[in-house]
């Protein structure tokens, strides 16, 4: 069991490196995305060694929203896992929670027992962003994870999923989809998650912008809510919409589950459906062939969080990089499994 | 003093011509009425005479569809009832309208709260509210405590006391004495009188004629919406006369005579040492099938809550109570339904009626398992019964769709008691079987009452009105704190002896 | 007065009591048709107006493939899970109750149902067993919340605010989180397929629909429910136990609640914790613009049928016109006070003339 999760955490590790120097042409927020840190280079880095030999023991505290999501659960469940691998962490985790306001209470428990670092994935980016500079301001680095503050002081690194990337590898995708098979006017549907959170803009706003690329647009768009009963009740309206529809993207496989049993329901299956996340069942389907592809969004953003956190307690730097800090911000790739690769993504694949 | 008002002539009040109309129903069809400063102005009519839309009106509740409303000579409107308050009027209503969960001062300055900067003025608050409550005789009223937790007869006080606690010209006071036992309505005269001695004056509405009398200076008789007479002397007129304005016949206002009932039958319900604590105790009695049992008591004497515990909705805590010689479970309704107890209560609307629902679901409320097979209801069978009680009772208006809340108070016990008839009850729990029903209405009540007993079933009467428990039972039980002080034939008992065991305390 | 009128052999049994003076009574047959066109399409006539005219916006936007029957049958079948709940729901709310729960409850018996230990039992004996537990999950939960309300006499909104807590924390720990797959296909397969090509979904819905309607207005319990929610105190001195017809008022809706999670298994392929999210909001929201009364005593099994159908298809008429979320909700809210407005009016017409 340790071990596949071992080499797992290894290849996202090595992936994060690359994603971070490619990010360039993905990333939504144009200021630096270099690693320069004010302090200069006085501290030293242990560049080149390696990092997974045991130091000294840090006490790492860890807040996420509550599990209430096959997703959400992956990440809470790969943080605990990273934590585990390593004798010299000692990790605090509080009770997931969808309330920004008991998560800032939780961070504030962490602050005055004088944690080492933090691993935070905000229920809201915006509303832990205060308590999370305090946090830094006591000294504490603050590892920010998926969800981004609103100030560049409240966090020493920043690790976020591309939600911008994914959008642009589902409709780049997709264009290539059209391009193979020759489709002539191709009826591109989007169902989307839920509408008011910027990461589902995100990804709607790579997907148009990618599939603009190759002059195509979205057709029909709908909103679900994560959810597999919202994800089949928006899907049931779309099909109705739509008679005839050649490809859609759903951003989420959780409530990818849902589309299938619509898509099921009424009988449809001349849409070639990718999807995204990549959960388990998503994998499976693939493997199947009952679904084209899905755009990763890995859910060990956290475990990531927590290896660098730990980096950053002892004083370490990125072993795989010339620099000898840890990066201020990581961007991981979106990668697109299709049944060509799936294989070798099943591992990453999470139970939704 | 109410001379002096007479003397000042001028009306405070003058309408003319009023007339208000709702969705089907016109309910004022020409109402005029003069007040003068200083008088006691008496409003009599029946339940649904108008007297109610009329205060309404007044109050600036209802905007009147047409006529004129003329205040010390200049012409008014009062579009809702913020302007009738500045122009001095007060409103009692009878359902009080206090607010349970606020103290006794809060409510009697709700909406004009004394305040500075939007703060209230707790202090200033409460020791205003102390004066009122001591002008109106009742210094014992402490103003922090809950409305809630008063007695009916306290909340009256508050009731006024917020009245007063405005600047008042004409003070609106609807069946005030409904609540409250004689000494406090003595007290609450003598307010009048204090009231009207300094010029203010008051529209009285009562059903009784005895009060009207003594407090009245002149009496205007609504019926059907409209006046029928207006600036009759309150003392002199004649209690005939009033009745065959109100009424449009003559109406004796006596109970029927009857012969004694078997006394040698066997009782169909026994009341055998029944008791709660705190409450009543120790009350035993029979009542004969054809036989009525009037219980007499001021208000507080335990007499609701003993026919409340005997109906099951109170559990006994001691004795038992049997029909036809089987014990009824206590602290069961059903079970005392089911025995053949049937009780018209106290509050006929709160407790009694669902005044959204129609006339006939009303009735057939307590009957439905004898119209149902498996739950389904047979609805001809329930509606024909329905209706023919209900006309059998003499229910106005006739038929069995209209919504509860229309009907009149008399016709609402009516309907109280044609459940239980249809429900086949041979024991009928009356309490205050004439509250709020009018002096036309309640003589049909007599009649009723005594044609159940004649066919047998077995009544107990509760009332506050001595001569009604006397001129309807046929044996009466005194009662005081809780306890029973006489039991003997109604016969032998006259008003005045029966106030004369409860003022005394002890049995004659 | 007539002495017949208390005679000692008095079975209550309609015509025979009546005393010989009493009115002649219109045929039943008749009363009820003129009573069903008067009161039911009267009371309603607001709710069939706003609906027919959302149905004139989508066929003006959409066209055929608003019109199609398809897309209807897609309308009945997405309007089908929510109106169950909505009908059970008019119950408890008709009784003077609320239930905040049942989107919990909903959540609860789906998972219950497709465990591992359910989904083997349901293998080795038939899938009915699934169907079995979601119900009796369901009305377990409705039973709790009954006797908590009428027994241990807390407020509804409290009593159903822990449930809705503590069944979807209960789901989650159940499920672990995870959705939960339905392996076994026959079950999808009959709850998925039609009758002569009406969805089998869409059959549940009205016969839960009739079903409501003939208890809600032609039987003892129906009556009992009304007179509880318009006073109860008057029904309790009536002879009626009030605290055992609240309990079954909240059963019913736990059963309810079990059969629209056998409905969404079918429909999703799964059961899991997230379920049933907001259903309490959105089954209110349709018993209320039906016309039953939030305070009680007075519903209408019509009208929240209504209220689920223009939900519904609202949404579906806004997805087909592409239209996002954001505009959704908002036409969402002002097309509820619309209705309900027009509701209103017309109802108070219908009062005051008849």
């Amino acid at each position: 069991m340790t071990t596949p999760i071992r080499k797992r955490s290894a290849f996202v590790a090595a992936a994060a490196a690359l994603a971070l120097l490619a990010t360039g042409c993905t990333s939504n927020t144009p200021e630096t995305e270099d690693t320069a840190s004010e302090s200069g280079g006085e501290q030293s880095g242990n560049a080149g060694s390696s990092n997974d030999e045991q130091g000294d023991t840090v006490v790492i505290g860890f807040s996420g929203p509550a599990a209430d999501h096959g997703w959400l659960a992956a990440i809470n469940s790969s943080a605990q896992e990273a934590a585990a691998e390593y004798p010299d962490i000692e990790l605090r985790s509080a009770e997931g929670t969808n309330d920004a306001s008991l998560q800032i209470s939780h961070i504030e428990t962490f602050i005055n027992e004088g944690v080492d670092a933090i691993v935070l994935l905000p229920t809201d980016g915006a509303a832990l962003t205060e308590v999370a500079t305090r946090a830094m301001q006591a000294g504490i680095p603050v590892v920010n994870v998926d969800r981004e503050f609103s100030s560049e002081f409240a966090a020493r690194t920043t690790i976020l999923g591309d939600n911008y990337g994914m959008g642009v590898s589902a409709g780049t995708y997709a264009c290539q989809l059209v391009e193979e098979n020759d489709i002539a006017d191709p009826v591109i549907a989007e169902i989307a998650g839920i509408d008011s959170l910027p990461l589902t803009q995100d990804r709607s706003q790579g997907f148009a912008d990618a599939l603009s690329e190759c002059g195509q647009s979205v057709d029909n768009r709908v909103a679900a809510e994560f959810t597999v009963e919202s994800g089949e009740r928006v899907t049931a309206n779309l099909l109705q919409a739509a008679p005839q529809i050649d490809i859609i993207w759903n951003h989420d496989d959780d409530q990818g589950v849902g589309v299938m049993a619509a898509l099921d329901n009424a009988g449809r299956d001349e849409m070639a459906l990718i999807g995204g996340a990549g959960s388990a069942n998503a994998m499976r389907w693939i493997e199947e062939g009952r679904m084209e592809a899905t755009v990763l969004y890995p859910p060990t953003q956290a475990a990531d969080g927590i290896k660098l956190a730990r980096l950053l307690a002892q004083d370490k730097g990125m072993s795989d990089l010339v620099q000898v800090e840890v990066p201020r911000r990581i961007v991981l790739n979106a990668p697109v499994v299709t049944q060509e690769n799936v294989a070798e993504y099943m591992d990453l694949g999470f139970e939704s | 003093m109410s001379a002096q008002g007479r003397a000042n002539g001028s009306p405070l009040l003058h309408m003319t011509g009023v007339v208000k109309r709702f969705p089907g129903v016109v309910a004022l069809g020409g109402v005029d009425l003069e007040v003068r400063s200083g008088e006691v102005h008496c409003l009599l009519g029946q339940n649904g005479a108008g007297k109610s839309t009329l205060i309404k009106v007044l109050a600036g509740v209802h905007t009147p569809d047409e006529g004129h409303i003329l205040w010390n000579g200049t012409e008014v409107t009062f579009p809702h009832p913020q302007a009738a308050m500045e122009h001095g009027i007060a409103t009692m209503y009878q359902e009080l309208d206090l607010v349970e969960g606020l103290t006794v001062a809060e409510n009697i300055f709700l909406g004009h709260e004394l305040s500075r900067f939007g703060f209230p003025r707790r202090r200033a608050t409460q020791e205003r509210a102390q004066e009122l409550l001591t002008q109106l005789g009742h210094p014992g009223i402490s103003p922090t405590t809950e409305v809630g937790g008063l007695s009916a007869a306290n909340q009256q006080i508050v009731s006024m006391a917020r009245a007063l606690s405005r600047d008042v010209r004409l003070i609106i006071m609807d069946e005030p004495s409904a609540v409250l036992d004689s000494a406090e309505v003595d007290q609450l005269f003598d307010v009048v009188r204090e009231l009207t001695s300094a010029g203010v004056a008051v529209v009285y509405i009562s059903h009784r004629l005895d009060e009207i009398r003594e407090i009245g200076d002149r009496v205007t008789v609504l019926k059907d919406g409209a006046t029928v007479a207006t600036g009759l002397d309150a003392k002199s007129t004649p209690t005939a006369e009033l009745i065959t304005l109100m009424t449009g016949r003559s109406i004796e206002y006596v109970f029927p005579t009857r012969e004694a009932p078997d006394t040698a039958a066997t009782p169909l319900l026994s009341v055998e040492d029944l008791g709660r604590d705190g409450e009543f105790h120790d009350v035993s009695f029979d009542v004969r099938p054809g036989e009525i049992v009037g219980i007499a008591g001021l208000v507080g004497a335990g007499r609701s809550e003993v026919l409340e515990t005997i109906f099951g909705a109170r559990r006994a805590e001691r004795g038992r109570v049997r029909v036809g010689g089987t014990v009824v479970p206590p602290g069961s309704v059903a079970k005392a339904v089911a025995a053949g107890i049937g009780l018209a209560p106290e509050e006929r609307k709160s407790q009694a009626l669902v005044l959204e629902h129609s006339v006939g679901d009303n009735i057939s409320l307590a009957s439905l398992p004898a119209f149902s097979r498996a739950g389904w209801i047979d609805r001809g069978a329930e509606r024909a019964s329905s209706e023919s009680y209900a006309s059998s009772l003499e229910v106005r208006p006739r038929g069995v769709d209209r919504e509860m809340r229309t009907l009149s108070g008399g016709n609402q016990q009516k309907i109280v008691l044609a459940r239980w008839l249809q429900r086949g009850s041979r024991v009928l729990l009356l309490d205050e079987p004439t509250r709020g029903v009018d002096v036309g209405a309640r003589s049909e009540i007599y009649t009723l009452i005594r044609t159940l007993s004649e066919d047998g079933c077995a009544v107990v009467v509760v009332s506050s009105e001595i001569p009604e428990v006397l001129g309807l039972a046929d044996r009466v039980l005194v009662m005081a704190d809780g306890a029973v002080l006489h039991q003997g034939p109604a016969a032998e008992l006259d008003e005045h002896r029966v106030l004369d065991i409860i003022l005394r305390g002890e049995a004659a | 007065m007539s002495n017949e009128l208390t005679s000692p052999e008095n079975e209550v049994t309609g015509h025979d009591v009546a005393p010989a003076d009493a009115p002649a009574v219109s045929a039943p047959g008749t009363a009820g048709l003129a009573g069903f066109l008067g009161s039911g399409l009267g009371r309603n006539l607001g709710l069939i107006i706003a609906l027919l005219l959302l149905c004139a916006v989508g066929f003006a936007t959409a066209g055929d493939r608003f019109a199609s029957a398809d897309n209807v049958l897609t309308i009945l079948r997405l309007g089908s899970v929510i109106g169950v709940v909505s009908i059970g729901m008019t119950f408890v709310i008709c009784g003077g109750g609320i239930d905040l729960s049942v989107g919990a409850i909903v959540a609860l018996s789906s998972v219950w149902a497709t465990t591992l230990a359910t989904q083997t039992m349901a293998e080795n004996v038939h899938w009915v067993v699934m169907v079995f537990t979601a119900i009796a999950v369901g009305a377990g939960c409705g039973l709790i919340n009954g006797v908590l309300v009428a027994y241990g006499r807390v407020a509804p909104f409290i009593a159903t605010l822990a449930m809705l807590a503590g069944a979807r924390g209960l789901a989650e720990i159940i499920a672990q989180r995870r959705t939960q797959i339905i392996r076994d296909r026959d079950f999808i397969t009959f709850f998925g397929g039609d009758v002569l090509g009406i969805p089998v979904l869409v059959i549940i819905f009205v016969l839960v629909s009739v079903f409501g309607w003939v208890l809600l207005n032609r039987t003892t319990f129906g009556r009992r429910t009304l007179a509880i929610g318009g006073n109860a105190e008057a029904a309790r001195l009536a002879g009626i136990q009030v605290r055992r017809q609240t309990a079954m008022l909240y059963i019913l809706l736990g059963i309810a609640c079990g059969i629209a999670a056998v409905m969404i298994m079918a429909r999703t392929t799964t059961g899991t914790s997230t379920h049933g999210q907001l259903y309490e909001l959105d089954a209110i929201a349709a018993v209320v613009i039906g016309g039953t009364l939030l305070s009680g005593g007075r519903g209408t099994i019509v009208g929240t049928v209504l209220g689920v159908l223009i939900f519904t298809t609202l949404t579906n008429v806004f997805t087909l016109n592409n239209l996002d979320t954001s505009t959704q909700a908002v036409a969402k809210g002002v097309i509820i006070i619309a209705a309900v407005l027009l509701q209103q009016r017309v109802a108070e017409r219908h009062r005051s003339s008849g």
